[in-house]
């Protein structure tokens, strides 16, 4: 049991962390900073409803090291609050939404995210004004996070149908 | 249940905290609405001129004040071939009607022009054509030339009988270094008289104000820095209530040429552009014209003669700012100025 | 425990995103400065430079290096400010464009730099002479 742990983990990882790389070469319609797709969090999601709070920090926190060491140091920071406030709210959101509702979590986790990556901009660079940045993070962040909430439920729900998980 | 009401709150007040910040990222003075602001910017004078009255008459009153810096324009233009000055400019050394606006103005300047013994001289016109300030083609024209048209100044020349004005023959008036002030302090006359008790009017760099602000604390002027890059900067902060303050500086319009700075201030003494260590000068006093013609009068003096001028005829406040970043202040207005750090002036404030 | 229904989730989402919408509105229509911008550029959160906008006649650019050796090139213009090239990965500082409203501050994470225009007012200076 052991080693399929690690190895879902290890595979979940890598996943995101390729989801996470393809995501930042899209480029956004609209720049505000600290504005993407998100794309990562299907997966974070998927693991938090089926492998639970301890694995998905793992996965979490993997990801986001080895992403800083593609996307550069200086933005980590802000990378490490958002998710670090988006894992927390999830863990409160797996008591709160079914297995038919992760377009919920994945939105509501967003949400989150953007909060806690505008709290750190504003720590950081000393500028409360920085807030009004969530006038357009959080619709942004909703949407997006609907539909990566979406594509894990799909994915949860067929895994599951075919006996992996 | 009661974990999902819990999260709900939390989420709508995280928001909530979030939106209103947004929506209030400046503190917003309580100003009641009596006390609303009223604006209008104007191009007048070759400027954006820019007016704010506070309470129920402001709208009207800034209104009427911008049409009043207009037709004050478009009397007073030494390049509008319709107006008054431009009439009297080329009368041919024939007496001229002019209307009251000109003629409060010739007065002044007369008057301004025997105070500072001839610092002020309203008929340099032609010399300020001559150095190319008008055009923007700058030369330095020949000794010949300017001693030539020195011979045609003189603002104790232009004889005034009534509402006739006689220039000699040659002779060109320019009130460049008034109108600004006199139409502020004009516009300051029409919204008192329209009731008015909190106003601020910008006319480039001539600054008027009535009363204090709404909420009862002082106009905050800044001074620019003439060291900046372009002029961007402010070297300190005067607080107004009730008054005028007008800078003249040697930033403002300029050429240089063999490591000279020729500026648009001309020294009536010589005919060319003033030299001296001063690279700016503040006038704050009541009158908007009296202050616009002092700042000019008080740089071509250089600061021995101004403070020696001020200590003589007082009734207005100085700033002088020169070019070794020392800042001499005269002591009336020391507590309301205060210097701006970081940029390496020396704040020295004068004897009475 | 029951969860709560598809029907309190679209609700509360909804909500937030009209909220947001009405936000953006309420900003965007919001009056533009009365008294001349002034542009606050902070680096590394200190105020770095502050810039009447108003009294800007003509263009000019400069350069702010953060604490972590990312530069951003500055411009300046006659009422507005943007960031005109940088060498963080992102480009988005540039992307913003220019600036010339309180509406949105600009702002390059990775170099921690944020540059915001106010009010005249919010500086406390109510007009500037010379």
């Amino acid at each position: 049991m052991k080693t399929r742990r690690l190895t879902t983990c290890a595979l979940l990882t890598a996943i995101a962390l390729t989801i996470f790389v393809a995501e930042a070469q899209i480029p956004l319609p609209v720049p505000v900073p600290g504005m993407k797709l998100g794309l990562a969090n299907i997966v974070t999601v998927y693991a938090m409803f089926a492998l639970g709070p301890a694995d998905t920090l793992l996965i979490f926190l993997s990801r986001i090291v080895l992403g800083a060491m593609f996307a550069g140091l200086n933005t980590f920071p802000y990378s490490l609050a958002g998710g670090m406030s988006c894992y927390l709210i999830m863990l409160l959101l797996r008591k709160l939404v079914s297995e038919k509702q992760l377009w919920v979590c994945g939105a509501v986790s967003s949400i989150f995210h953007n909060l806690g990556q505008v709290g750190m901009a504003i720590l950081i660079t000393g500028t409360p004004k920085l807030v009004v940045y969530l006038v357009m993070l959080l619709p942004a962040g909703i949407v997006a996070g609907v539909f990566t909430g979406l594509a894990a439920q799909f994915l949860l729900a067929r895994l599951k149908k075919g006996g992996i998980r | 249940m009661k974990l999902k009401h819990l999260m709900s709150g939390l989420l709508a007040l995280s928001l909530l905290a979030g939106c209103t910040g947004g929506i209030a990222p400046s503190p917003t003075p309580s100003v009641s609405q009596e006390m609303e602001a009223h604006n209008k910017d104007t191009f007048a004078m070759d400027t954006l001129m820019s007016f704010t009255a506070y309470g129920p008459q402001g709208q009207a009153a800034v209104e009427t004040a911008a049409k009043e810096v207009v037709k004050l324009d478009q009397l007073l233009s030494v390049t509008g071939e319709d107006s008054e000055v431009w009439a009297l400019n080329h009368a041919q050394g024939q007496p001229t009607v002019m209307g009251e606006d000109a003629l409060a103005l010739l007065t002044a300047a007369q008057a301004l022009g025997r105070a500072t013994d001839g610092a002020l001289d309203v008929t340099l016109y032609p010399l300020v054509k001559a150095w190319g300030f008008t055009t923007g083609s700058y030369q330095i024209p020949g000794k010949d030339t300017i001693a030539a048209l020195l011979e045609n100044t003189g603002y104790d020349e232009i004889a005034i009988d009534g509402d006739t004005v006689t220039l000699p023959q040659g002779m060109e008036v320019d009130f460049g270094a008034l109108a600004k002030g006199y139409a502020g302090e004009k516009c300051v006359k029409l919204l008192r008289e329209q009731g008015v008790t909190s106003a601020i009017l910008r006319l480039s760099g001539n600054i008027q104000t009535i009363g204090a602000k709404p909420d009862g604390s002082p106009w905050r002027i800044a001074i620019r820095d003439p060291e900046s890059i372009n002029n961007s900067d402010y070297l300190g902060v005067l607080e107004l209530v009730d008054q005028a303050a007008v800078t003249s500086g040697n930033y403002e319009r300029y050429f240089e040429y063999d490591g000279v700075r020729y500026c648009h201030i001309m020294d009536p003494s010589t005919g060319a552009p003033t030299q001296n260590p001063l690279t700016s000068v503040t006038i704050v006093g009541p009158s908007g014209t009296a202050c616009d013609g002092l700042s000019t009068a008080l740089f071509v003096m250089g600061r021995d003669r101004a403070l020696e001028y001020w200590r003589s005829a007082g009734g207005f406040e100085v700033i002088l700012v020169e070019q070794d970043k020392n800042v001499w202040i005269t002591p009336g207005l020391a507590d309301q100025f205060s210097l701006k750090d970081g940029l390496g002036y020396t704040l020295n404030i004068l004897e009475e | 425990m029951k969860k709560p229904s598809n029907r309190f989730w679209a609700l509360l989402l909804g909500g937030i995103l009209l909220l947001c919408v009405a936000a953006g509105v309420y900003l965007y229509t919001r009056p533009a400065p009365t008294v001349g911008p002034v542009a606050i550029i902070s680096l590394d959160g200190e105020i770095y430079d502050t810039i009447d906008l108003g009294a800007v006649e003509e263009e000019y650019t400069f350069t702010v290096t953060g604490k972590i050796g990312l530069t951003n090139d500055i411009e300046v213009a006659p009422g507005k400010i943007r960031v005109c090239r940088a060498d963080c990965p992102d480009q988005i500082c540039v992307g913003q464009g220019w600036l010339d409203t309180d509406f949105i501050p600009i702002a390059c994470l990775p170099n921690t730099l944020v540059i915001q225009v106010v009010d005249g007012e919010g500086s406390g200076i109510d007009s500037m002479v010379g």
